[in-house]
Formats: C-alpha cells, sequence, structure tokens
C-alpha cells in the first residue's frame, strides 16, 4: 500500500516535470523537446529547453522536497500540526536580508539569494536564543512564540527598510517575497540539489530519534534521546532546508504546512522516514503543479508562485484549525 | 502564517499606491505674482526650473533631484513621494511642484489648505516632458525661456528621426529589472526615445509604461537587440539563461549611458542621438 | 535497582530544594511505592531519574553505577519509565507505539529484529493490550491509554521499571489489574517503582513504601511500618485512621470529615 503510494508520487512528480517541460510562451511543442533533449547543437530550442525549462522544472522538485520535508520535521519536533517553516521566522529572517540587499543596495556584497540565507540563519538563531527557558531547554511552545514573534519584528523591519528605498526596490523586495521559480538557473538546481542532499540525508539519518522526539520531551528522555539537543538539532536542520529554498525561489509559503498533513495520512503508522519521504514527493508534486497553475493561469504574464500556494494554503490552514479544535 | 500573508499584503498596497497615479494638476492660472520661493519635488520637474533660469527661486527640492549638479546646493527637503507636509510648509513656498502619484494626494490636498499652490506634473514622456516646460515656464514668468527650450529639443528630435529615416526598424527589448523579468510597453519614455532613434519595442503593443514578462514570451517576440543599462549588460551576459535570446547569441546587448537616457531631460535630443548611434552600430 | 543517596535537586531560582538528602532502594524482586502531598517532589523524583532535574547533591545509581555514567541509550535499557502525562500529537496503531519502546535498542538504520518482534509481542499480551494492538492511538479510553503506555515501557526490557501515577484515570477494576501486573513484574524479578496517591493500594502491594514530605523523606520501610496514622497525619496536614485489613492484613486508611 506505501510502496505503491510512493510509486504513484514517482509517477505523478515525473510527469509533472515532462508536462513542465511542454509549457512555455515561446511555444515549443513536447515532441521537439523531447528531440532537443538530444542535440548536442547550441539550438533555440535547446537553449529555451536546457537553460530555462529544464532548471525551472528541476527548481521545482528540489524546493517542493526540501519544503516538504522541512515542514514534516518541524511539526513532529514541535509536536505541533500547524507548524510550517514559515511560522518560525525563518521567513521573516530571509526576507529581512532581501529587502536590505535590494533596498539599501547591500546587494554589492554578495547575491540577494546570499543576504536571504543569512538572514534566515540569523533568524532561526535569534529564534533558538529567544525559546530557551531557564533552564537552557528549549519546548516546543517556546520556540513557536518565539517564531512568531521574530516573524513580527522582521516584518517591522521590512517595513522600515522599504519605506525608505526605490520603487524598483520594493519591486523586486515583493517580487521575491511572493515566491517564483521564473528566474532559475543551473547554479540555484545545483546550489538547492546540494543542500537538500546533506541536509536531507541528516534528516533521515535522525528518523528514528523523530519518531521519539515526537512524543514529548519527557518520554522521548525515557527511550533514551537527549531529547531537547536532538529537537534543536532536527529544528536547525529544517530551517537551514527551508533557508535554501527561500535563497533561490523566494518565499513559498504553506507547502511545508500541507504536504506532511497527507504524508501522515499515506503514512498511517506515524514512521518518520517514510513521512520524511513521501511528503518531499509530495512537495515536489504539488510545488510543480503551483508553478503549472502560475504559468498557465494567465499566460503569457505568469503569477507569483507564493500566491498560489497561499491560495490553496489558507483554506487548508483554516480548515486544519478548525478540526484541531 | 498569518505574520508573512500580512506582510506580503502590506507590501503589495505600498507598491500599489505607488504605481498607481492621481491626476495632474497643470493649472496654469497665472499667480498674483511670479513666484518667487518654489519647492520642487522630481528630478525632471527640478531640471527644467533651473535650465527655465529660476535656481535662485529654489528653496527646496527632493533627495532625487541631483541633475544638474548645482542643485545640490539647494536644501533636501526629503522624498519626492509622500514629502513631509510639516517641512514643507515651513519653507513659506508660493509654488509646489509634484509628481501625481496617489500617494501625494494627502500633501497635495493639506498644502492647498494651507494656501499654497501645487502643480502636479508626470514626466514620464517626451510629450509629458515637453507639456512640463511649458507648464512652467508659463507659471515662472519665462514663456520666452520655455519656448526656445522646447524647440531645440523638437528639432534635435527631429533631425535624429531625419537621421536615420531609411534604416530598417530594429526590434528591441529594454529588460529593464531581472527579478522579477520587467520591460516597458509604448507608454514609456525609452519607448518613445528608441523610436526617434530608428527602433521599434517588441512590447510597443502594450500600453502600459512598464510590465512584467516571461522571458520565453520575450523568446517569442524575438527582438534584434537588447537594450539595457551597463549594470544590466553584465548582468545579462553572466547569466546563461539569457543566451535562449537569440540577440544575446549574437552579441547584441547593448548599453546605454544611464545619466544621458535614464530619465526625460532638457538633452533628449542628445539621448535620442546617442540610441541611434548605438542602434547603427548594431545594424552593422 | 534503583538507588538515591542523600539526593537534592534545587531548581534555579527557587528558594527552597524540591527534594533534600533523599536516599531510597527500589531492590529487584520489590514493588517499591513513592507516596507524598502534591508538590512533596515525587514528580521531581522522576525527572532526576531521566536526568531531566538540577541534581544539586546526592547521587542517583542505577545497578550499583551512578546514573551520570550511562548514556542516554544505555539507560533507556535499564530504565523505563511511564511518565504522569503524555498527549500523542500524531496517532498510530497500538502495536507500532508499544515498538517505539525498542528505540534504545536499534541504531539509527538497522531492521527490526526477531527480539524487537518479540519483545513488543511479549509487553502487548503482559500489558493486556494484545487485542487492541491493531487500534489507533487516538481511539483509546484513558484506562487503555494507560495500559498501552505501559506496554510501551515493557518492551523496552528494562530490568527496572518507573511509573508516575500509572492509575490516574482508571476505575477500580483497572487500578487493582495495574497494581497486580505491577507486582508480578516485581515478581518476576524487576525493580519496580511506583508513584501513587492510591495509598490503600500501596499498602495492600507494595513491599516498601517511601514517604516523601516538602522534599524529605519522612519515612521509608515496610508499608506496616510508614503507614502509621500519626506519620500520615502529619505528613498529609489531615485526620485520618489506619486500622488493618482483617482479610489480607494490610494496613488500611480512613480519612476522616474535619467537621461532625
Amino acid at each position: 500500500m506505501l510502496v505503491r503510494a510512493v510509486w504513484v508520487l514517482v509517477l505523478l512528480v515525473t510527469g509533472l516535470v515532462v508536462l513542465s517541460l511542454g509549457v512555455g510562451a515561446a511555444g515549443l511543442p513536447l515532441a521537439e523537446v523531447w528531440r532537443t533533449l538530444w542535440d548536442s547543437a547550441e539550438t533555440p530550442a535547446r537553449l529555451i529547453v536546457w537553460e530555462l525549462r529544464l532548471p525551472r522544472a528541476l527548481l521545482g522538485v528540489l524546493v517542493g522536497a526540501a519544503l516538504g520535508a522541512s515542514g514534516a520535521t518541524l511539526q513532529a519536533t514541535l509536536r505541533n500540526a500547524l507548524a510550517e517553516p514559515y511560522l518560525l521566522g525563518v521567513s521573516g529572517g530571509a526576507a529581512v536580508g532581501a529587502v536590505m540587499a535590494a533596498g539599501l543596495g547591500f546587494a554589492g556584497l554578495g547575491t540577494l539569494a546570499t543576504w536571504a540565507f543569512a538572514g534566515a540563519l540569523v533568524a532561526v538563531g535569534v529564534v533558538l536564543m529567544l525559546g530557551r527557558d531557564r533552564q537552557g531547554a528549549r519546548p516546543p511552545a517556546s520556540l513557536l512564540m518565539a517564531g512568531v514573534v521574530t516573524g513580527a519584528f522582521a516584518n517591522a523591519v521590512i517595513m522600515v527598510v522599504l519605506a525608505q528605498s526605490t520603487p524598483t526596490a520594493q519591486r523586486n523586495a515583493l517580487w521575491w517575497m511572493m515566491g517564483s521559480l521564473s528566474a532559475a538557473r543551473w547554479s540555484d538546481v545545483a546550489g538547492l540539489a546540494l543542500a537538500v542532499a546533506v541536509l536531507g540525508a541528516g534528516l533521515l539519518h535522525m528518523a528514528r530519534s523523530l519518531d521519539v522526539i515526537a512524543l514529548g520531551g519527557d518520554t522521548a528522555a525515557s527511550l533514551g534521546e537527549a531529547s531537547e539537543r536532538v529537537a534543536m538539532r532536527l529544528f536547525v536542520l529544517a530551517s537551514l532546508l527551508a533557508a535554501a529554498t527561500v535563497a533561490t525561489a523566494g518565499l513559498v509559503g504553506f507547502v511545508g504546512l500541507m504536504v506532511p498533513h497527507l504524508a501522515r495520512a499515506v503514512v498511517r503508522d506515524g514512521n518518520s522516514r517514510r513521512t520524511l519521504v513521501v511528503a518531499a514527493l509530495g512537495g515536489s508534486a504539488l510545488v510543480l503543479l503551483a508553478d503549472l497553475a502560475a504559468r498557465t493561469l494567465r499566460a503569457p504574464a505568469e503569477l507569483p508562485l507564493g500566491a498560489v500556494t497561499a491560495l490553496l494554503g489558507v483554506p487548508f490552514f483554516l480548515w486544519q484549525l478548525r478540526r484541531n479544535r | 502564517m498569518s505574520a508573512s500573508s500580512f506582510r506580503k499584503l502590506r507590501v503589495l498596497l505600498v507598491v500599489a499606491a505607488l504605481t498607481n497615479g492621481c491626476g495632474e494638476r497643470r493649472d496654469t492660472t497665472p499667480l498674483p505674482a511670479a513666484p518667487q520661493r518654489v519647492v520642487s519635488l522630481g528630478p525632471g520637474a527640478t531640471e527644467i526650473v533651473v535650465a527655465l533660469g529660476a535656481m535662485e527661486r529654489l528653496v527646496g527640492r527632493s533627495r532625487w533631484d541631483t541633475w544638474p549638479d548645482t542643485v545640490r546646493v539647494i536644501p533636501e527637503v526629503g522624498d519626492a513621494i509622500r514629502p513631509s507636509i510639516e517641512r514643507l510648509v515651513a519653507l513659506r513656498p508660493d509654488l509646489v511642484i509634484v509628481y501625481p502619484a496617489i500617494d501625494n494626494a494627502p500633501a497635495i490636498e493639506a498644502l492647498e489648505r494651507a494656501g499654497i499652490r501645487v502643480v502636479a506634473l508626470r514626466i514620464d514622456s517626451v510629450k509629458e516632458f515637453l507639456v512640463a516646460v511649458d507648464t512652467l515656464g508659463t507659471l515662472l514668468g519665462a514663456r520666452q525661456t520655455a519656448d526656445s527650450i522646447g524647440s531645440v529639443i523638437r528639432g534635435r528630435l527631429d533631425s535624429v528621426r531625419a537621421a536615420v529615416q531609411g534604416d530598417d526598424r530594429l526590434r528591441v527589448f529594454f529588460p529593464v529589472w531581472d527579478q522579477p523579468l520587467m520591460t516597458l510597453g509604448a507608454g514609456s519614455y525609452l519607448s518613445e526615445l528608441v523610436d526617434a532613434a530608428g527602433g521599434v519595442n517588441v512590447y510597443a503593443d502594450e500600453a502600459m509604461p512598464s510590465l512584467y514578462v516571461a522571458l520565453e514570451d520575450v523568446i517569442r517576440r524575438d527582438p534584434d537587440v537588447v537594450l539595457t543599462t551597463p549594470k544590466g549588460r553584465e548582468r545579462i551576459l553572466a547569466n546563461t539563461r539569457w543566451r535562449a535570446l537569440r540577440a544575446v547569441r549574437e552579441g547584441r546587448v547593448l548599453a546605454y549611458d544611464t545619466l544621458l537616457v535614464s530619465q526625460p531631460s532638457t538633452r533628449l535630443g542628445e539621448a535620442a542621438a546617442s540610441l541611434a548611434v548605438l542602434l547603427s552600430g548594431a545594424r552593422r | 535497582m534503583i538507588e538515591s543517596r542523600e539526593l537534592t535537586v534545587r531548581y534555579p531560582g527557587s528558594d527552597r530544594p524540591a527534594l533534600s538528602e533523599v536516599t531510597l532502594q527500589a531492590a529487584r524482586g520489590q514493588l517499591t511505592a513513592l507516596v507524598g502531598p502534591n508538590g512533596s517532589g515525587k514528580s521531581t523524583f522522576v525527572r532526576a531519574l531521566l536526568g531531566r532535574a538540577p541534581v544539586t547533591g546526592g547521587s542517583l545509581r542505577l545497578d550499583d553505577r551512578s546514573l551520570v555514567e550511562y548514556g542516554d541509550r544505555e539507560r533507556a535499557r535499564r530504565l523505563a519509565v511511564v511518565l504522569q502525562r503524555e498527549e500523542p500529537v500524531f496517532p498510530m496503531t497500538v502495536r507500532d507505539y508499544v515498538a517505539l519502546g525498542r528505540h534504545p535498542w536499534r541504531g539509527a538504520w538497522g531492521p527490526v529484529t526477531a527480539a524487537d518482534t518479540t519483545a513488543v509481542e511479549a509487553a502487548l499480551h503482559d500489558a493486556d493490550v494484545a487485542a487492541l494492538a491493531t487500534r489507533r492511538t487516538d481511539t483509546l479510553s484513558g484506562g487503555e491509554w494507560q495500559r498501552v503506555r505501559i506496554a510501551r515501557a515493557l518492551a523496552q526490557e528494562a530490568p527496572a521499571l518507573v511509573l508516575d501515577e500509572p492509575t490516574t484515570f482508571l476505575d477500580i477494576a483497572h487500578e487493582m489489574d495495574c497494581f497486580e501486573l505491577l507486582a508480578s513484574l516485581a515478581r518476576h524479578g524487576r525493580a519496580v517503582l511506583v508513584v501513587s496517591h492510591q495509598l490503600n493500594l500501596v499498602a495492600r502491594f507494595a513491599d516498601r513504601v517511601g514517604l516523601l514530605s516538602s522534599g524529605t523523606l519522612a519515612a521509608f520501610g515496610e508499608p506496616g511500618a510508614v503507614m502509621r496514622g500519626e506519620i500520615l497525619e502529619q505528613v498529609y496536614r489531615w485526620p485520618l485512621v489506619v486500622s488493618r485489613d482483617p482479610a489480607v492484613g494490610a494496613p488500611t486508611l480512613v480519612p476522616l470529615r474535619r467537621h461532625r
């Protein structure tokens, strides 16, 4: 049953990648896309496929996988089914970094992506610091509160910075805060692939600990996990994963919220390793679907990817909120 | 969740506010006396006031108004959009020139309530620039100077047009920003300028001054030339994605002189001429 | 065997220690009970066993080694703890949940071994929840959930077992069931330490009783020696009568009404 679900997801993701390769304003039919994949000459069609569509589709796969796995980890670590990467200050920090780069002209000192990533790291650091109680432990509820507060503060900083930057910088920051795969480059794909491979392997390695951490601090300790330390490690890995997506594709919200729920419904036995794999595949499928919608609904103009995922995610969030009551 | 969506929404509002305009005010009813204390908020307007020989009457400018260099001695009063009303009133101006952005509506209303004459001039295109020269010439009592500035600019534009008459009209794409990819429509100043210089904007069918486009859509339109700032040129050449565009593969990414071309100015003619030279270089 | 020697625990910022020089033993083959009023330090003692309370003096020992010398996993293989409360966030089947008790025995990657399967099935059987094995944890009643949690602790196959108020939420039959189970586990060689408010059950089942009062051990010994009227009245600050159960000979406790 589970094996079949995984195969279905793999096929779905593959199918969506193929579909993505056939969609674009330049109107290149799939048959021609297929031919150009094996072309060696630098034909215009080959350039469109190799420089625009393929990196975009692959970036979608990676962003989705990273957000799905990150969300699944955070929900289990914080024992909160409504947790998601962006609730925990990651997005706020990344946005501050990006807005500073764009708005205050720091961009000369590295790319916007680097600044976004650095911002996310600072935010995670602040959340970890604020989320400590007197005994140095970091209970989930405190981390959650610290994340929300950090996000609110980041929000204020963004407003201050944007208020005194040029319309161009504001436009750039806005685009970035709404998330998009449209600027995908091979270097982004390679960077994110590396992050997903390393951080994902770390999460999979710690998956059994995550099973136990999800039972709560004291119970996890009784089963031989140094729970706060392990929970913090998981928190940091998951946050870095989300930050890496933010640095390459901007803020794509709600994927990390929706996908883990669906993944748990598929996995059913609460096994974190399987949940992580299913959530990663599900995330890829969701982001590819959302990107296809973003590209085709108002073609040739593109909708922001983050707006599409939010349109799906907000009703889902509210439905969960009601169900959890 | 809520924090980030609130943020998105608020940024959206800020940007919307900046791109939507409020109505222009070009009332040229003569003032009882030619204004002696003028505040000009906007690079184009400030340059025109100086060109009209009224610089000594300027008592304030926005922080974006730095051309010609001599205006830097005039006290800077802050932003051109949402200026500090208090600060403006304190300068006791008898004329304030603003950009008709919707965000400026409260300032315009407040200044008028304080009995200060306000003109709101959109100076985004060649035509608007010439109208602004005319309007300000009348208001500042410098009709003759205004007429001569206007005819010099028209004359130079005409001679550029005449020079490129008969050449192939190159299809031009303007990437004004790359993330997100933004370009200029027919209503833009650069589009007009390129038109005079012997080219045609591949997005001339879009009436909007600026719009977001997908790179694949640009590929479909297949421009002959990419025209951008020197910085923009660097970014395009550094990013292999752009090689999907024929103009880039064939090495026709042109950079214009930012100081000369970026915004409408009294040197409109020279700007058009410099673009004509760039384009004719690309034809060879 | 679990042993505390002059154990003192003081939370930072608090003006008096939560536990002060507590010395007691829970030996193998015995059911040891820890009783005392609310706030007397019972749960702190359990947390200290998990290394989750700031020990400022004395020591805790497990099988003749200081507890701090054990690694987290190693300790969990020797000492299983069922905490007072636990609310699952993500539901799963009872068997999958009980299998988490094998965590201290498993590495990050290895497959499920025959020993794991045997231990889980034995635990399901011993805690009398085998019939619930395929039920989901979010469909259990309070009593079923308690027994499932005990099963998870049993799957740890630890020679020492600690339970913090395991009979809260249980009706009389399940309470009795629970204590019968604990007593039988002790008879089969485990060291069982149970924190409880059920003084009458403790008096009937426990081999040893420790009575905590404001962080100090007021008495420790056989139920008959500890559960005496004058001691309990003082510790609980409530008038009560202790008689002897005619059938089993254990002390029986009846709290009195203060007025009339």
